[in-house]
This record gives C-alpha cells, sequence and structure tokens, in this order.
C-alpha cells in the first residue's frame, strides 16, 4: 500500500531519526511512503501573522498530496498535523475564502479536493496499521522497560476538528508501547506541553515548560520518555540540557520516538533508526534492551 | 512588543468599532457568550510562568479594548497548547482570540518577536521555515541529510513566491 507523506519544516531541517526512523518502519510494514513532489511550511508559524496565508500554505500540501492520486497524506508532525487538518476545516465552512484559495493554487497548476485523509503515525499505527498486526510483526519485545509517553499538545486538540486520540485522556501511544512488550506509567504531568512553540517569543521560559517536566518524569524512575512530535523532540532530546539548565536540575532522561522504540522490536539495525542523534543518553535504554 | 497591557490600559477608552472589526475577523466563533468560568485560565500553560490570563483576554475584547491588546506583549505568551479551546463550555475560545488579535498587531505595524519575521523571510525565500541543519551525534560525529542517506529536500516550483506575497499583501 501506498500512502504520500509531508515530513514539514522541523523533521527535514534537524530531527532526522524521526524522518530515518519512520521511513524504516513503514517499509518494515510493508507500507510504501510517497514523497510529495514538492513541500513547503504548513503555515503554523504564519497564523499568527496572517490567517488567510497559513490556510493557503497549509491547502497547497493537501493540494500536493492530491496530486499523488493516493486518497490519504500522512503528516508525521504534530504541528503541522493541526495546522493542515484545521486550515481543512475552515475552507469547509468558508466558501469565499475555499475559492479565494482554490484560485490561487490553479495559478501554480494545482488543484485542491478536500476528501483526503490526514494521518497521524500514532494513528495510522494504531487505527490502520492495527496493535495486532504490530504484534504479530514484533520480533524482539521489549521487556522489562517502564516508559512515560507523551503525545504531546496538537494532535489531541481540539475534538471539534477530529483529533489523533482523546484530548484529556489519549491512551493510543501508551498502547502502542504496550504492545511491543514495556510498560507504562500514568503520571500527573502527561499532559503537559514542551513548550516549544514559545521558543518563537519567550525561549528561556519554554525552556524551562520542557525542564519541568522532565524533572518530574525522572523522579519517577522511568527508563525512558517516548515521544512522537518532531518539536517535542527538539525540546526533552535535542535541548534536553539546556532544559534542565533552566529549571537546576541535573537529569539524564532517554528519550526517543515511537518509530524508533518499534524500530528496534521489529529488529531494525541501531544505526537505520538515527539512534545515534539523539542527544539524551539513550544508550541506557538500549543496554537495557539487549541485556 | 515590550509594552504591558496595565501601562497600555491606563489611558484607555473602549473602542466598539475596534470591537466590531475584530468580530469581523473572528468569523462565527461565539465570543460573546463567555460568562468568566477562568476554565480557561485554570487549565493555561503560559499561566504560571508569563502571566497570560486567557479569561481577561476574551473581558478585554469584550469590552472593546482591541487596540490595547494587539499592542500587548501578553498576546505574545500564548503556548498555542489549544487546551483552552478544548475546554471552553461556551465556545469562546481564547486560542483564537489571541490568534486574530496577533495578526492585528501585524496590520498595525506594532513590533512582533522577530522569529516569526525570520519564518516569514525563509518560507518566502525556499518554502520552509526553517533552514537545513547539520547534527552532531552524542560522540560529536557530525552529519546531514546527505551523510544520513537521506533524500534531497522537493523545494516548491518558482511561481511558490509570487502566489505566496499575493495572499500576504491581500487586505
Amino acid at each position: 500500500m501506498k500512502v504520500p507523506v509531508f515530513w514539514g519544516c522541523r523533521i527535514l531541517t534537524s530531527q532526522y531519526a524521526y524522518e530515518m526512523s519512520v521511513r524504516e518502519v513503514f517499509q518494515k510494514l510493508n507500507i510504501e511512503l510517497v514523497d510529495l513532489s514538492e513541500t513547503n511550511c504548513c503555515g503554523d508559524p504564519i497564523k499568527s501573522v496572517k490567517d488567510s496565508a497559513a490556510n493557503y500554505l497549509a491547502i497547497r500540501v493537501l493540494a500536493l498530496a492530491n496530486a499523488t492520486g493516493l486518497d490519504g497524506l500522512l503528516v508525521p508532525c504534530n504541528r503541522c498535523h493541526f495546522a493542515i487538518s484545521e486550515a481543512k476545516n475552515v475552507l469547509n465552512k468558508n466558501k469565499n475564502l475555499d475559492e479565494k484559495i482554490k484560485g490561487l493554487l490553479r495559478e501554480e497548476g494545482l488543484e485542491y479536493n478536500s476528501y483526503i485523509k490526514i494521518w497521524h503515525v500514532i494513528d495510522f499505527l494504531h487505527d490502520f496499521i492495527g496493535l495486532e498486526s504490530i504484534k504479530k510483526a514484533t520480533q524482539k519485545p521489549l521487556k522489562d522497560l517502564r516508559l512515560a509517553t507523551h503525545v504531546g499538545c496538537q494532535i489531541i486538540r481540539y475534538s471539534d476538528l477530529g483529533r489523533v486520540d482523546n484530548a484529556e485522556n489519549p491512551r493510543k501511544l501508551d498502547e502502542l508501547v504496550e504492545i511491543i512488550g514495556a510498560k507504562t506509567v500514568d503520571y500527573a504531568e502527561k499532559l503537559d506541553c514542551c513548550g516549544a512553540p514559545l521558543m518563537y517569543s519567550h525561549p528561556s521560559s519554554a525552556l524551562s515548560l520542557a525542564g519541568t517536566k522532565i524533572k518530574a518524569l525522572q523522579s519517577l524512575g522511568v527508563d525512558g520518555l517516548v515521544i512522537s512530535c518532531p518539536d517535542c523532540g527538539l525540546m526533552f532530546d535535542f535541548r534536553q540540557k539546556d532544559a534542565m539548565a533552566t529549571v537546576g536540575a541535573k537529569v539524564n532522561l532517554p528519550v526517543i520516538y515511537y518509530t524508533q522504540l518499534l524500530g528496534l522490536a521489529l529488529n531494525v539495525e541501531v544505526e537505520k533508526l538515527g539512534l545515534h542523534l539523539n542527544q539524551s543518553p539513550v544508550e541506557q535504554l538500549l543496554m537495557k534492551i539487549s541485556a | 512588543m515590550n509594552v504591558g497591557l496595565t501601562d497600555l490600559m491606563s489611558m484607555a477608552k473602549p473602542n466598539i468599532e475596534a470591537r466590531e472589526k475584530f468580530l469581523s475577523k473572528l468569523g462565527n466563533k461565539e465570543l460573546v457568550n463567555c460568562f468568566q468560568c477562568l476554565k480557561c485560565t485554570s487549565g493555561c500553560t503560559a499561566l504560571k510562568l508569563l502571566e497570560l490570563k486567557p479569561h481577561e483576554i476574551v473581558k478585554l475584547v469584550n469590552l472593546g479594548f482591541v487596540d490595547e491588546l494587539a499592542s500587548s506583549d501578553i498576546i505574545w505568551t500564548c503556548v498555542t497548547c489549544l487546551k483552552c479551546v478544548q475546554r471552553c463550555p461556551q465556545k469562546a475560545s481564547p486560542y483564537h482570540i489571541i490568534m486574530v488579535l496577533r495578526n492585528m498587531a501585524v496590520e498595525k505595524e506594532v513590533q512582533i518577536p522577530e522569529e516569526y519575521l525570520k519564518a516569514f523571510s525563509r518560507i518566502l525565500e525556499t518554502g520552509l521555515a526553517e533552514a537545513s541543519q547539520e547534527v552532531s551525534t552524542r560522540k560529536m560525529e557530525v552529519f546531514d541529510r546527505e551523510s544520513l542517506n537521506l533524500p534531497k529536500i522537493n523545494f516548491p516550483r518558482e511561481s511558490f513566491q509570487a502566489v505566496f506575497m499575493k495572499i500576504m499583501e491581500e487586505k
């Protein structure tokens, strides 16, 4: 089966481990990812500048997906997933804007058709591939691991748009972790935001939000944190040292993308999953898995 | 930017026209139904660190203090976690109100956080909001897309820039 994929900016320009592991894992599960013929920003940062232009950018992505002739689009970034889902919703309700944006797209030879299903990695794996198939494909169950999950904000809110999981009690990522053999923990800070969007205006507060959450997780004694969004990856993994400096704590918490974890269970080589690129001490986790 | 709401409010008078203009930009959202239950503020990610109180913003818009809000720095503290949209029992949706205020700040040419303008310039130039980075491993080996065997980025066709500018410049 073929699925078009839109990576967005952050994955393509720095969160390479997420891209590598999504590519590897989907191939293992016999899903052929089709990269769009061109890419542009999903519009998220432009929402704060000019809403209609942000919607144009998001709908342009859907038009590029339409051009593949396939009827779904995988969007592994939470912020892109929200920006695109909301733009689609806005155009369905606002005929004037719908006409205007379709007209602009036609100038570029693009056509937009709203009959397109927008997937995230989490619901694609959980709802489409299914837990049973993932269990069957698992070659190395991850025993004796206690992990916390952080699903992120923008794929679970707001429900009127139709989101990937329940807004107040998201369970799909936990179930995906459990089906490959690890245990998950519930914790009070589970829905707390990583802070990434504040990096534009208040970076030290943004890092402090990430640091506060990591500190809380460390006190739970978990083996690691499982994420599925490049912004959360930036905050919890890439900037973990800076985040901890803002809350005055020294912490070494392995942070891993779900697709990296799944890749390990599917017996994909560590290097192919980009595990050498994580900045947090994932060796701790890898040693526990291979022990 | 860098102007606190308290200072802006000290001499302010309500402006009903500005409120009407705001409402038309907001579309059919039900701003006026806010009954100040504070569900938004009690769950707000930016409350503790940056003192964002979404219920106050909704109230001030309703009273007609739109220009003051658009000029203030408080609207740039929202983390966009969307909890207020999810939890508002009246569908007043403070997040969307804040986004309209940010758009109005840009229209008024108030100084906004520079990173947004940088992102805009990069999108105009390359289509993407960020530039490709080299990353290093924990052992300080440096990699980029090519050395990681990742495919080249497919940048947008030439016509993109002109069309994007068209919608950016539209009134």
